[in-house]
């Protein structure tokens, strides 16, 4: 009897949100008016493709003939029989860990050192530091720094000093290929976090630090963790989603640089192999199990960061 | 008060007691007054030197609200008609504003009055310094590492200009230099010449990559800014639930969501048409993102005063919020900028007279070696127009940068 007013009582209040939700929803209606051209562009270009991808990985559909369901098929194969794909999850995994965390180290490192510059100075260190990731296609220039033959920059050079008696081949040789591709998307990894990170040095309050020096913050380590690193939070986080994003995401670098495919696909990632089954063998659904994963090791990521965060200052 | 220099703007004063006058505030260079309305004699009256602390000026809107605070505490809250105006008038003129210690025994002198202490410092010092509490030999360590991680940070960029500007038998010296020795151009006229040949001319690539990233970016700029105006400023039922989501898709970038997007564009007849790079662009959560938390630093009370003068919401967000969120505009801008111009859209175009700049420099790349200082002439021209407008546009970019962290 209790239990049944109870679940009447909780049915009500559950309406009258609802009905309160409606009101206040009639109230706005221009809001939705507003939002209207966003949401549905938006839901058409980013929440559609990762249901439409979620609903296609479970078939076999290669656009000419329709969709045919073929349940877990897809997924068994991905993860049980396709030698190629675990090297390309090893290389993502391995680019996703050395320039994910160095390169979220370096860019709020010197973020923060940029910000210990003169203005003038600090507005040149800026763009020094941001141009590599804003002209993203400036890194076919390293194709001409690492070229396989004498006149390729690095090999030139280190003949000339006596380094080595033959050009290595930087860009197809399986051995060389990953270190030359973790230099790059380094090179490239002082991105949007990294102006968030300067632009938020430059928010936090003058007076919070002088309080600091009167409380006896010695030195700027001490000055990074006591007062910096708390009120940067928001940015952290915003600076670990964009650099998950670009860890995950590599795929033009390796294309342009290695070839693709690359020598033994010593060079491929999650993002490569999906363009391969999506664009060159028209896999649809295997591509799109491909894309389902991704997007799923994404959202976990973001998590785990989020939490991590969270524990920072606490 | 000399009648030249004279800026005077009719208003309301409102003093703490609650109690309003009708009338009007005047300055020159020395001072301001206000007078009531019909009266000769100043109401209020002072000189910028005793001026202690002025703040708090909303700008733009139907009411400009200036707010002064005396040396005394007396507060002078000013409704004005042409507030702007006074404003940067009276702040030109402001002789009282806070002194900034120049040097590093000014400082420790006030930090150490501040803690109540007498310390042994000279008064002066040979380095200006902003932080009273960093070692030299850090200092010098970190502008020494800046310097060097710079040089690497640069270097491939000065190599690709110098490669650029190198005649062919600089381009295969051994050993290579980094700098043309005789620098020429030959190489962007080649790059034209070589473009000529090909059926598609240069001009096309580069009028197709122009007119994507412009209407992109414009409808992307209005779009966003509109969404971003009701998710900052209105709170309606969805709307917070709608923001989680698009912050999440900040995470996927074009290149996941790539295959079903092409299956979604070829249902729409989109393949092989403009739209399906621009209408995606238009919804690119960043600028939304970015956008949306700038705007919650707008003041509520601008917009209330707005509704309360009864402008519909589309007035409000067209004269109002757009004109105070200039900063955030440039941002979205060379965000949107940045992604269209840089895009290559060989998966969703397929005619040659449709294609992009970047794509044209991945063909000339293909050609090989014999190629290369066109492939550096054709990249020089591409990367070029995202930093220039990023170098002009730095301290607004920052600006918005400021507010756009992620709360979770």
């Amino acid at each position: 009897m209790q239990s049944a007013s109870f679940v009447s009582r909780y049915l009500s209040m559950k309406r009258d949100r609802f009905h309160h939700g409606l009101q206040q929803a009639k109230r706005n209606k221009i809001c939705y008016l507003f939002l209207a051209p966003y949401a549905i562009l938006f839901f058409t270009f980013f929440i559609l493709p990762i249901g439409t991808s979620i609903f296609y990985s479970f078939t076999y559909y290669n656009i000419l003939e329709s969709p045919r369901f073929v349940g877990l098929q897809n997924y068994i194969n991905l993860l049980l029989q396709d030698e190629v794909f675990l090297t390309s999850v090893k290389n993502t995994f391995v680019i996703a860990v050395i320039t994910g965390p160095v390169g979220y180290i370096l860019s709020f490192l010197f973020a923060w050192f940029i910000n210990e510059l003169p203005k003038w100075l600090r507005a040149v260190a800026v763009v020094v530091f941001y141009a590599p990731s804003i002209a993203s296609n400036a890194f076919t220039v390293f194709s001409i720094i690492f070229r396989g033959d004498a006149y390729g920059f690095l090999n030139s050079l280190l003949l000339k000093f006596g380094f080595i008696d033959a050009p290595k081949l930087w860009l197809t040789d399986p051995n060389y290929m990953m270190t030359i591709l973790v230099i790059v998307i380094l090179w490239m990894s002082m991105g949007t976090g990294f102006l968030s990170f300067v632009a938020g040095f430059q928010g936090i309050d003058k007076s919070m630090y002088e309080a600091g020096y009167v409380d006896g913050v010695r030195n700027r380590w001490q000055e990074l963790y006591h007062i910096t690193l708390p009120s940067m939070k928001p940015m952290l986080l915003f600076g670990a989603v964009m650099s998950i994003t670009s860890a995950f995401n590599v795929c033009d670098v390796p294309r342009a640089l290695c070839g693709y495919p690359s020598t033994d696909y010593a060079a491929r990632t999650i993002v490569t192999h999906l363009f391969d089954y999506g664009f060159s063998r028209f896999e649809m659904g295997y591509a799109s199990a491909i894309a389902t994963l991704l997007f799923l090791v994404m959202i976990l990521c973001k998590k785990a960061i989020s939490s991590m965060l969270g524990r920072v200052g606490t | 008060m000399s009648e030249a220099n004279t800026v005077k703007s009719n208003g309301t004063l409102r003093l703490m007691n609650g109690k309003k006058y009708r009338g009007y505030l005047q300055a020159d260079e020395t001072g301001a007054a206000f007078y009531r309305k019909g009266e000769s004699e100043p109401m209020v009256q002072w000189k910028y030197v005793r001026l202690h602390r002025m703040d708090s000026i909303r700008r733009g809107g139907t009411s400009t609200q200036l707010t002064v605070i005396l040396k005394d505490e007396n507060r002078y809250i000013f409704d004005l008609d042409y507030g702007m105006k006074l404003y940067s008038f009276m702040d030109q003129h402001w002789v009282d504003k806070p002194v900034v210690p120049k040097t590093r025994g000014d400082e420790l002198h006030r930090l150490a009055e501040l803690r109540g202490e007498k310390i042994q410092v000279p008064k002066k010092h040979l380095i200006t310094r902003r932080h009273p509490n960093r070692s030299i030999a850090g200092d010098i360590g970190i502008y020494l590492m800046l310097f060097l991680v710079g040089l690497a940070m640069i270097f491939p960029l000065v190599f690709l200009i110098g490669s650029s500007l190198k005649p062919l038998d600089e381009l295969f010296r051994f050993p290579p230099t980094v700098l043309p020795q005789h620098p020429t151009s030959d190489n962007f006229s080649d790059l034209f010449v070589t473009m000529g040949q090909s059926w598609v001319p240069f001009s096309r690539y580069l009028v197709n990559t122009v007119l994507i990233t412009a209407v992109g970016t414009f409808g992307h700029l209005v779009i966003a800014s509109m969404a971003a105006f009701v998710l900052a400023k209105y709170d309606f039922p969805g709307g917070k639930f709608f923001f989680a989501v698009v912050t999440t898709c900040l995470m996927f970038s074009g290149y996941v969501t790539g295959i079903p997007n092409y299956l979604i564009m070829s249902r729409l007849y989109m393949i092989d048409t403009y739209w399906a790079l621009i209408l995606p662009a238009f919804a690119a959560p960043i600028g939304l993102f970015l956008m949306k938390q700038f705007m919650e630093g707008l003041p509520t009370a601008l917009i209330e005063a707005a509704t309360i003068d009864g402008a519909g919401q589309f007035r409000i967000f067209w004269s109002i919020v757009m004109p105070n969120v200039k900063p955030a505009w440039l941002t979205v801008i060379i965000f949107s900028v940045q992604s269209l111009w840089n895009t290559s859209a060989a998966t969703v175009i397929y005619s040659e007279s449709k294609k992009t700049l970047v794509y044209a420099l991945q063909q000339i790349q293909a050609g090989g070696i014999a190629r290369t200082g066109q492939t550096a002439a054709a990249t020089v021209i591409i990367v070029s127009v995202p930093v220039i407008i990023f170098i002009f546009s730095q301290s607004r970019i920052l600006e918005t940068m400021a507010s756009s962290g992620l709360k979770d």
